[in-house]
């Protein structure tokens, strides 16, 4: 028999809701499709002013109050976001006229704002049309292609360990840095070190990687050798971990010394009689593959693995590690790397539709703009065609985003010249698109 | 000098030089390299070292920290714009790595560092605030807004703001607003900015000043190390307040530091088979790299030449006061310990080597110790 009760289909708490891909995506693109016109009617309005009236930003001022006028929004948040969008916009091209009206003529300077706002337009198109409420032609989306472009050089997938490491360290090369930093996530006072969920993963915070500095150094510098468990004759290097903290003052690492087990786990490593660090069997096949152990043949016959690390050689193993795992990534995690994605995939848009001296850059990097379009892009990032993360892990708190945004940014040399190429990309793709 | 400061500066060297016959037999002792003649390029460094330090009062030492460390990192001077400017003027990219080494790398949490966990993006935000205003001003409410709800601040962000506003020396004003939109109550503003002689030292490169309309507006090249050289400026003036510049643990490690800085810069280059797979290796770059002999990272060999190092820096740099600092607790063993590790961005693990980055300072210490080598060759 049917029942013509209606059922609540919740079943999760309210504001844990699964959201679906068809609620996220309009959430995205509102803000955007609210600041597309208005730089476009700006830009109408500027071309048809005489040059010389923009010599008095007066004049601006009174357009933009007019502009504000029309303003029929309904709704509070859009229209006190569109003022604060028109005015940012409006004072960022008086600042402009009145910096260089004595040094480049005005008529010049009216073209300069006129083409500034076509490549803002232009940026803001791309950035609505980054995917499609169907998925439809997913393969050929924006999104779909930059994060696939990403992720296979960050945070690649594999059948097993070794596949992903080896694909992270042909990358690494180049991009060494962007990977550390995609593990460093910055909320990592938050983190547990040993957490009650037996498998979960949590980020690298200053101390574990000062750890890892330390196990790197003490491996190539003054390594024991034990006996190899899994094949005899062998030898493999080992460190005391006792060793490992030695530098440190007072009770500083002790939590890092009690979770050592579960941090060398994410390292490879693995204690031996609870007081040798020494690498996990599928490590060893890793490291000799890869030229980090070399093989000495002792005066008894026996044959050692001497360790010769790269500054990447354990760092690269828990990104791979972590990688595997994705699904049972921290909450701080999780929130930190689809950041990042989000924001490599914006500033990459950025950089390829904006000349580096565009004026409304300023605006995009805003950090009121940022927590406009990001949070929505992170939880689009998370599903499964994508990065295929817990989304549910994404963090709604709007004083959570304003924290975490604060530390992103490309302060990082390597960053910039990630999101360059990204950038460079994105116009491949255009090319094939057009092709196509 | 006095005959008394005399007798110290002597009895150092010699501690200097019996720290290198220990190191020698040390490295007599084990063999960890993996490159032939490395240990033997080790030890005939030492052995020079050994010989040409000591000459003249030391005066290899006398060159390479008080002209080149001190000037660089650690001015000799009581006057607050002056050490800035000398700082500020010997920055370079390398260099604000090895100050941002040096201000993370402490992992005892009792030295007053800056950037610690909040401070950093702090720091960053304050940059920010500076760079989007035109009259070189930040506000507390702006810059409260970057944390959230600029009326309900939250404690900890006020504190560190009034912190850093004190450690850097920045002056501030205040202005009353009687009613504001938001309540119609009185609402105080607080306005922050830099002394007038640091933006005369900034106007150079860092800030461009518009005469004719009042304007000021930072340069691209205004960052957050800006605030650190202010920071390092701070220290080295103070040098004799010790309670003001967090006391011996700041003192150890910065000696600990600038020692390892001196001696990295003394290890001989190494040349490599050409078979070698780490010229093939991708991180390698051989145009700013060198493979440098690791052995004298091995606890044993650099136990004993840094202990009496550092001592000598703390003497050059902060005279009998710094040096009485330098004890052999514990304490000042593990943070003496920590620098083994650090400096770690600087110099890179390239399969097993330790590879140096050719950095200015690097090069400009050796450089000294080359001069001398040569001018004793010819002699």
């Amino acid at each position: 028999m049917m029942s013509y009760k209606k059922r609540s289909t919740r079943t999760v708490k309210p504001g844990r809701k699964r959201e679906k891909w068809t609620d996220i995506l309009p959430r995205y693109l509102t803000f955007i499709s609210h600041m597309r016109p208005i730089l476009r009617e700006t830009r109408r309005i500027i071309i048809d002013l005489d040059a010389d009236l923009l010599l008095d930003t007066e004049i601006l001022d009174k357009i933009r109050q007019e502009e504000e006028k029309r303003n029929i929004r309904k709704v509070r948040a859009l229209s006190e976001f569109s003022a604060m969008y028109r005015s940012n916009v409006y004072d960022i091209i008086k600042d402009f006229i009145v910096k260089y009206r004595e040094k480049i003529p005005i008529i010049d300077i009216k073209d300069y704002i006129l083409d500034f706002l076509h490549e803002s337009v232009n940026a803001l198109n791309i950035l609505r049309h980054i995917t499609n409420p169907d998925e439809l032609n997913l393969e050929n989306t924006y999104l779909y292609q930059l994060v696939k472009f990403i992720e296979s050089r960050l945070f690649p997938r594999g059948a097993n360990l070794k596949i992903i490491y080896n694909k992270l360290l042909q990358q690494s090369v180049d991009i060494y840095e962007c990977q550390r930093h995609l593990l460093q996530s910055h909320t990592y006072y938050r983190e547990k070190l040993e957490s009650l969920e037996y498998f979960e993963v949590p980020g690298i915070s200053p101390k574990v990687y000062q750890i890892i500095n330390n196990i790197t150094s003490l491996y190539n510098l003054d390594p024991n050798f034990g006996e190899y468990p899994e094949k005899n004759n062998y030898e493999i290097p080992m460190i005391l971990k006792s060793d490992i903290f030695l530098p440190y003052v007072d009770s500083i690492a002790n939590p890092e010394e009690e979770a050592i087990e579960r941090i060398a786990e994410r390292l490879g490593l693995r204690l031996i009689d609870g007081i040798f660090l020494a690498p996990q069997k599928d490590f060893v096949d890793l490291l000799l593959e890869n030229n980090f152990l070399r093989e000495n043949k002792q005066s008894d016959g026996t044959i050692r693995y001497y360790p010769q690390f790269s500054n990447e050689t354990l760092v690269l193993y828990y990104l791979a590690f972590a990688s595997q795992r994705r699904g049972f990534l921290s909450k701080e995690l999780i929130n930190w790397i689809s950041m990042n994605f989000s924001f490599l995939i914006y500033m990459g848009i950025l950089k390829w539709k904006l000349s580096d001296e565009n004026i409304f850059y300023a605006i995009f990097k805003d950090l009121q703009t940022n927590e406009k379009v990001l949070p929505y892009l992170m939880k689009l990032i998370c599903f499964p065609n994508y990065l295929g993360l817990d989304k549910m892990k994404i963090r709604d708190s709007v004083q959570y985003r304003k924290e975490i945004f604060n530390f992103i940014g490309s302060q990082i040399d390597n960053l910039k010249a990630f999101i360059h190429e990204i950038s460079l990309y994105c116009e491949k793709l255009e090319n094939n698109n057009k092709k196509n | 000098m006095t005959e008394a400061q005399d007798i110290t500066w002597k009895g150092l060297l010699n501690e200097f030089q019996d720290g290198l016959e220990k190191a020698l037999e040390e490295l007599q002792k084990r063999d960890v390299e993996n490159i032939p003649g490395a240990k033997e390029a080790l030890i005939q460094r030492l052995n020079n070292i050994k010989l040409h330090f000591p000459k003249n009062n030391g005066d290899l030492f006398l060159k390479s920290i008080n002209d080149k460390i001190q000037n660089a990192f650690f001015p000799n001077t009581k006057n607050f714009s002056e050490a800035f400017e000398k700082i500020l003027k010997s920055r370079t990219h390398e260099q604000d790595f090895i100050i941002n080494e040096l201000l993370n790398g402490f992992v005892t949490s009792k030295a007053k560092a800056i950037a610690s966990e909040t401070q950093g993006p702090i720091i960053d935000r304050m940059v920010e605030a500076f760079s989007k205003r035109n009259d070189f001003h930040i506000v507390d409410h702006q810059f409260f807004a970057m944390f959230g709800d600029p009326n309900k601040p939250r404690h900890y962000v006020k504190k560190q703001l009034e912190e850093l506003v004190n450690m850097f020396g920045l002056v501030s004003k205040e202005l009353v607003i009687e009613k504001d939109i938001r309540r119609s109550e009185e609402k105080v503003y607080v306005f922050y900015t830099f002394p007038s002689e640091i933006i005369e030292i900034l106007e150079e490169k860092y800030l461009i000043i518009d005469e004719e309309l009042g304007y000021a507006y930072v340069s691209n090249n205004f960052d957050r190390n800006i605030f650190i050289c202010m920071f390092l400026a701070n220290i080295a003036i103070n040098r004799d307040d010790i309670d003001k510049i967090g006391g011996s643990y700041t003192i150890n490690g910065i000696s600990a530091i600038f020692a390892l800085i001196l001696l990295l810069s003394f290890m001989p280059k190494l040349s490599v088979d050409e078979t070698n797979p780490v010229l093939n290796d991708p991180n390698f770059d051989e145009k700013n790299m060198s493979i440098i002999p690791k052995s004298w990272m091995m606890k044993h060999v650099l136990e004993p030449l840094f202990e009496p190092l550092i001592k000598i820096i703390a003497y050059r740099i902060g005279g009998g006061l710094w040096l009485s600092k330098i004890i052999d607790s514990e304490i000042n063993k593990k943070i003496h310990n920590q620098i083994r590790f650090l400096l770690k961005d600087v110099n890179k693990w390239i399969l097993g080597n330790l590879c140096r980055v050719e950095i200015p300072i690097f090069i400009e210490i050796s450089n000294i110790f080359t001069e001398i080598l040569v001018g004793y060759k010819e002699e």
